[in-house]
């Protein structure tokens, strides 16, 4: 048992989701027994991956869980078990929880894989894993056009990033013979540069960064805002740990690699938060304000430092816990701005909320998103970034005015016409109080929690 | 490794390619021209065993013989939606020829021109054994996530076809 300890929470995902997927031998009609399966196996996996700790190898090498692995697993596993929890009682307004949650569990595990990766060729397959599932949530409702257009934007997108990944792959392991983290030599001069930024350039893709992010608005906005709570923040921590642990891998090899990403890091902050200014579709909002968060978490990455990376793999939880929150709250009361006009006054437990998440997305203390911000911004002044951080701390500020227009639109707007939206199920409101609670909660002990992570040297 | 191989499979094998591959052009119904494919990614695949690349003919038939003809068959026909469709009219046009000759001549010319670089034949030749091996020892992990992949892969599109119905 202790030698597949490692895995443990990967299996019982494995497991958990092939149970789903033919759960309606066992459940009948039942469908939403899918959705607490995912939510059982989710809670088992994130006990199993507390308790197994850190600093665990298997496959020779090719999975290692470090302190960055442990932190990141079990936020992922937790974060999902709100969002099984969420799905059980929402439902889908299309049907198929089944296949939904199924799909749900195939990205999850991706993403673990993602985490704990520490072999080019497991990674590379296991952000195909990650990633797979994702086209199909986001064009889950088969019969919409635009939703399969949006769909299928993010399917050949996604693949031609994933093709230049491979491309930079290929390079660093014809350069150091091994596919092993451990055996990575590049080259000096320009061919390592070369592999290191296409390898960069595919990961930047994966966290929709300038300039690769055009795909997202589009596609989040086609998409049922239940798969965009899934695909916008639960991938995204798995993501970054991996990003985190190539710029540590690659940046002292390849000299200027940290520009490059700082210069990615510029360019998603101004543009995801100006753009994200004259939307009227949250989804669409949402979409630019991953754009601009990815762009903080490239800040940290930036700094180059260890302290850099950890405040990163720290701002990507706190990114995506309320980010999940406010899609699944969406996926509730309406996709358009005038639908939360007058909210407060229909259901105030909702719309306070809502503020409570946005506040900790614009980066309020004492919530996730201000420490967060803290440690990126303070990583980067201490990595030689000054005006990087001071350029991310006005446009915070800037950020405070669309997030605070949804506030406007709850407690200030009147009603526009009749709202539709049933009443939600306690269970799908349980999930959100969860998820804002544990805003608050990683906004307090985040010291803590900080000193969990660390990325071991491969 | 012998630096030669036997005449008579290579003429028949080198026949069977050429000619496929002619029959893929000149066939007037595409689903015909399909089966030719399949004939000549099978006749490639004889080839790389007459030069001992077990693997690579192994390779050849599950990859291109298995699954890129089938899916050449699939979507001729599920594109057609009558019998007479799969007929098309002999379109011989210069350019196309053109680039083929172009084709013909510059892989020749490097043919011609190759002079290998590397040692001849390592001490232990890998053989498709110990690529299994290795496959199913060292590479277990990879493996298994890639069938996820796949799984994955089946899933959407069987949601996406509208099978499974909720």
């Amino acid at each position: 048992m202790s030698s597949i300890a490692p895995v443990a929470p990967e299996l019982v995902i494995a497991l958990s989701a092939l149970f789903t997927l033919f759960s309606d031998a066992v459940f009948r009609r039942r469908e939403r027994a899918g959705a607490w399966i995912g939510a059982v196996g989710c809670l088992l996996a994130a006990g199993l991956s507390a308790s197994g700790g850190s600093g665990l190898t298997l496959f020779g090498g090719q999975i290692a869980v470090d302190g960055a692995a442990l932190f990141a697993r079990t936020i992922t596993l937790l974060l999902a078990t709100a969002f099984f929890v969420w799905l059980a009682g929402a439902g889908l307004r299309g049907g198929g929880v089944r296949q939904f949650a199924a799909l749900a569990m195939f990205g999850i595990l991706g993403a673990l894989l993602v985490i704990s990766a520490r072999d080019w060729v497991v990674l590379l397959l296991a952000l195909e894993t990650a990633t797979m599932p994702a086209y199909v949530l986001m064009g889950f409702e088969r019969r919409a056009d635009r939703g399969l257009e949006g769909a299928l934007k993010y399917f050949l997108f996604s693949m031609v990033s994933s093709v230049v990944f491979f491309y930079g792959i290929s390079f660093i392991v014809g350069m150091s013979g091994s596919t092993s983290f451990a055996a990575t030599t590049l080259q000096p001069g320009a061919i390592g540069l070369v592999a290191a930024v296409f390898v960069v350039a595919g990961l930047l893709a994966k966290l929709s960064a300038v300039p690769f992010q055009w795909w997202a608005p589009d596609a989040y906005s086609a998409a049922p805002a239940a798969s965009v709570a899934f695909v916008s923040s639960i991938p995204k921590i798995a993501g970054l740990i991996a990003f985190a642990r190539v710029v540590a891998l690659l940046a002292p090899q390849a000299r200027g690699l940290t520009v490059v990403v700082a210069g990615a890091a510029v360019l998603s902050m101004l543009l995801g938060n100006l753009a994200a200014y004259p939307q009227q579709d949250l989804r669409r909002l949402m979409a630019y304000s991953g754009i601009a968060h990815a762009g903080y978490l490239l800040v940290g990455l930036a700094a180059g430092t260890a302290g850099g990376l950890r405040a990163a793999s720290f701002y990507a939880v706190a990114y995506a816990i309320p980010s999940m929150a406010i899609m699944l709250i969406v996926a509730g009361v309406g996709v358009r701005l005038d639908d939360f006009k007058g909210l407060a006054s229909r259901r105030p437990y909702l719309a306070w909320t809502m503020t409570l998440l946005l506040l900790s997305l614009i980066g309020v203390p004492p919530l996730a998103g201000f420490t967060g911000k803290l440690f990126v911004f303070t990583a980067a002044i201490s990595g030689g970034l000054l005006w990087v951080a001071v350029l991310g701390v006005a446009l915070s500020v800037v950020a405070a005015g669309f997030y605070l227009r949804i506030v406007r639109a709850m407690f200030f707007s009147e009603p526009v016409g009749t709202p539709t939206a049933p009443a939600p199920s306690p269970l799908s409101v349980a999930a959100i109080l969860l998820c804002a609670a544990a805003v608050v909660a990683v906004g307090v002990m985040s010291s803590p929690l900080l000193s969990i992570i660390a990325f071991t040297p491969h | 490794m012998p630096d030669s191989v036997a005449v008579v499979p290579f003429v028949v094998l080198a026949i069977a390619t050429v000619g496929g591959a002619l029959m893929v052009v000149l066939s007037r119904n595409v689903v015909h021209a399909a089966y030719w494919l399949l004939e000549v990614m099978i006749a490639v695949a004889g080839l790389f065993m007459l030069l001992s690349a077990g693997f690579l003919a192994l390779v050849q038939l599950m990859v291109y013989a298995g699954a890129v003809s089938v899916l050449v068959l699939f979507t001729v026909m599920l594109t057609l939606r009558r019998r007479e469709d799969a007929e098309r009219p002999l379109d011989l046009s210069w350019a196309a020829g053109g680039v083929a000759l172009a084709v013909l001549v510059t892989t020749g010319a490097a043919i011609v021109a190759y002079r290998p670089v590397a040692p001849r034949g390592a001490a232990v030749a890998p053989n498709v054994a110990s690529f299994g091996r290795l496959l199913f020892t060292g590479w277990a992990l990879p493996f298994e996530i890639a069938s996820v992949v796949l799984l994955i892969a089946l899933v959407g599109a069987v949601w996406w076809a509208g099978g499974d119905r909720p």
